[in-house]
């Protein structure tokens, strides 16, 4: 039996985001909103940077509503008009993004107005953006979200959330797997997953902590990693934004959202948090924090690696 | 000339080409998604999806070595990959909006520099095309002056029919000399019915117009409006059948390494980016002009045909969906609203 993932609620807060956009356009307490519109294919849902109360009507939300719109805020993203304060709409997963982008020192809270989603999932994928939402397409970072009403947002539509229907994790289940198997099991099962790599970095370009002014892989002076998409270049990269984005990543999983060749990036991601959790009790995204446990030393850290 | 080929027979073609030693490549599950790839006994083909990467990978592979280099001392040896080593090729299950690529990207490829990496595995290949019977709303084949019965690009063309078997069209020399070395496995076309092509939804584009719209608006809002949210990745161009832009880099270390070319993507910031620092375009808006523009007027204007086959891979796979097919529309509805009835397009 399909198992159907309610969201009922979601037309209402589609229509709350429009109201809300609108008042703050209007009112000028900002310069820009960053949501979703509704695309041509049906059920298609795409980022939309409005600048005028006016357009605020053709604003949506729904369980195509996949992109984390944070990376639009990031440094990467200098194109967006950004002359005063900007509206965004943010997931609770979203959030946890702009939340580490603040003790990065990238963006300052007063620079935004959230508008925050009482969220019941979205699609894993966009390419059948009209299918309902199920137990089997639903995003699988939704299976184990504990950020279904963001906290700290400046508006959030007062809704009853559905109770979410309690879901197996797919990724716990998988990194389980794949720790059972020897190294050389591992290891071939990631050089079949990295084969397919093209380098279309994608999984870069979505990434809000991605946002370096000149990634290492556009470097050539000296060149660090190879470019071409062959097994040195490709492992030599996912192993470079794994490591990077260990105890940054919150677990938004666009990377692996927006990957054409399916490779289960968030896989790596979710490994790195959980080696995190167990040797620093530390997850990314609840508090502002200015360092990371990969970027400071304290004395209780675990140092039995030194031998 | 049609000729009948039955399910069971079209499988064994394959196993008989194989046995034989010819390449088959075909779309066959690759660690979980489609893509092209050899095979190693045709019951590996996929025929019910579209790979997720066409079938120009065939011809102009992802990443290819062109030449190695050695240093010892002070001799330099160089060694050139010799395209005759490229092995004959059978390429199967190509829809129509991949194989019509195949003859565009010839354009480009046997220009002022033939590329004989492109050109030699066309020359050993021969493409069994196959028409489509299913779209999703991404798919926008008939829009660009395509259909899912096309056989464009194609040697042999097959066409499923009602009794599982195909119809089979010989559209070329190659696809007839093909049949002629299996002439046991084809028969005489019976009464199967074939089944209902595939009917994509979105209404047809006057390519003259868009174009003559393309020629006067290199500068226009529209640029901004749609490719603002553009993140800046090559997924479209990587997924697309006729994107054929590419880098060569060397690769190795002081002593030895190979010259390699590999995909390239006009989304690329570092695409357009010169030794000086500049960058002609700036901004990601411009990157995007230049990939409509490139499919629906530079490629028009230097080999005469569109750069486009309405795959639709690109609108299924962009992270932030940018729908081409939607941009397209647009542009061709300002393009017929601009032209005084009877007139030339406003320039």
């Amino acid at each position: 039996m399909i198992n159907t993932i309610d969201i009922s609620h979601y037309g209402t807060v589609a229509e709350s985001i429009r109201i809300e956009a609108a008042r703050i356009l209007g009112e000028g307490l900002v310069t820009a909103v960053v949501a979703y519109t509704a695309g041509r294919r049906a059920g298609s849902v795409q980022p939309a940077i409005i600048t005028s109360a006016a357009e605020a009507e053709r604003l949506t939300f729904t369980a195509a509503s996949v992109n984390n719109l944070a990376v639009y805020l990031t440094k990467a993203k200098k194109d967006i008009p950004r002359s005063g304060r900007i509206g965004i709409v943010v997931k609770g997963c979203d959030l946890k993004a702009l939340v580490g982008l603040m003790g990065e020192s990238q963006l300052q809270r007063e620079q935004l107005y959230l508008i925050g989603i009482p969220c019941a999932g979205v699609l894993a994928s966009t390419v059948r953006p009209a299918e309902p939402l199920t137990a089997g397409n639903l995003a699988p970072k939704c299976r184990e979200c504990d950020a279904q009403l963001p906290e700290g947002c400046d508006y959030v539509p007062e809704i009853d959330l559905p109770l979410p229907t309690p879901l197996e994790s797919t990724y716990a289940a998988e990194i389980a797997r794949l720790e059972g198997l020897t190294p050389a099991e591992r290891w071939a099962y990631w050089k079949e997953q990295f084969a397919k790599c093209i380098k279309c970095y994608a999984c870069r370009q979505v990434c809000p902590f991605c946002f370096c002014e000149q990634c290492l892989c556009d470097r050539n002076k000296p060149q660090m990693v190879d470019t071409t998409p062959r097994p040195a270049g490709n492992t030599a990269w996912h192993i470079v934004r794994a490591m990077h984005l260990a105890g940054r990543c919150a677990g938004c999983a666009e990377c692996e959202r927006v990957c054409p060749m399916d490779i289960p990036l968030n896989l790596l991601n979710r490994k790195m948090a959980k080696e995190l959790k167990e040797l620093f009790d530390y997850e990314a995204g609840f508090a502002v924090n200015e360092k990371g446990p990969l970027t400071m030393f304290m004395e209780k850290d675990d140092q039995s690696f030194i031998k | 000339m049609q000729k009948y080929l039955s399910r069971h027979n079209f499988y064994t073609l394959l196993d008989t080409l194989i046995s034989g030693g010819i390449r088959v490549v075909a779309p066959r599950m690759t660690a979980g998604i489609p893509l092209y790839g050899p095979l190693g006994e045709s019951v590996e083909m996929v025929l019910d999806q579209l790979p997720r990467r066409s079938a120009k990978e065939a011809f102009f592979p992802v990443c290819e070595d062109i030449m190695s280099y050695e240093k010892e001392g002070q001799q330099v040896r160089l060694t050139d990959v010799e395209p005759a080593s490229f092995p004959e090729t059978v390429l199967v299950g190509v829809r129509p909006c991949d194989a019509a690529a195949i003859p565009v990207l010839d354009g480009v490829f046997s220009w002022d520099y033939k590329d004989e990496f492109f050109l030699e595995r066309r020359r050993k290949t021969t493409v069994i095309g196959l028409a489509c019977t299913s779209a999703d709303d991404a798919c926008f084949c008939t829009a660009v002056g395509l259909s899912p019965a096309d056989t464009r690009g194609s040697d042999l063309f097959l066409t499923p029919l009602a009794d599982g078997g195909y119809l089979c069209d010989v559209c070329s020399d190659k696809g007839e000399a093909l049949v002629a070395d299996t002439i046991n496995l084809f028969s005489e076309p019976g009464s199967s019915t074939p089944l209902p092509l595939a009917a994509p939804s979105v209404p047809a584009f006057d390519l003259k117009k868009v174009k003559g719209w393309l020629d006067g608006h290199f500068e226009d809002p529209l640029w901004d409006g749609t490719a603002l949210r553009c993140v800046g990745c090559g997924a479209c161009a990587f997924v697309c059948p006729a994107c054929h832009c590419f880098d060569i880099v060397d690769e190795g270390t002081e002593k030895s390494g190979k010259r390699r070319k590999s995909w390239d993507a006009c989304g690329f910031w570092k695409f357009t980016h010169h030794a000086s620092g500049h960058n002609p375009r700036d901004k990601q808006p411009k990157r995007y002009r230049n990939r409509i523009m490139h499919k629906f007027k530079y490629y028009d204007d230097k080999f005469g045909q569109t750069l486009c086959t309405g795959c639709g891979r690109c609108v299924r796979i962009c992270p932030v969906g940018i729908d081409i097919a939607a941009i397209v529309t647009e542009i061709n509805g300002m393009a017929i609203e601009c032209t005084p009835a009877g007139g030339e397009t406003r320039s």
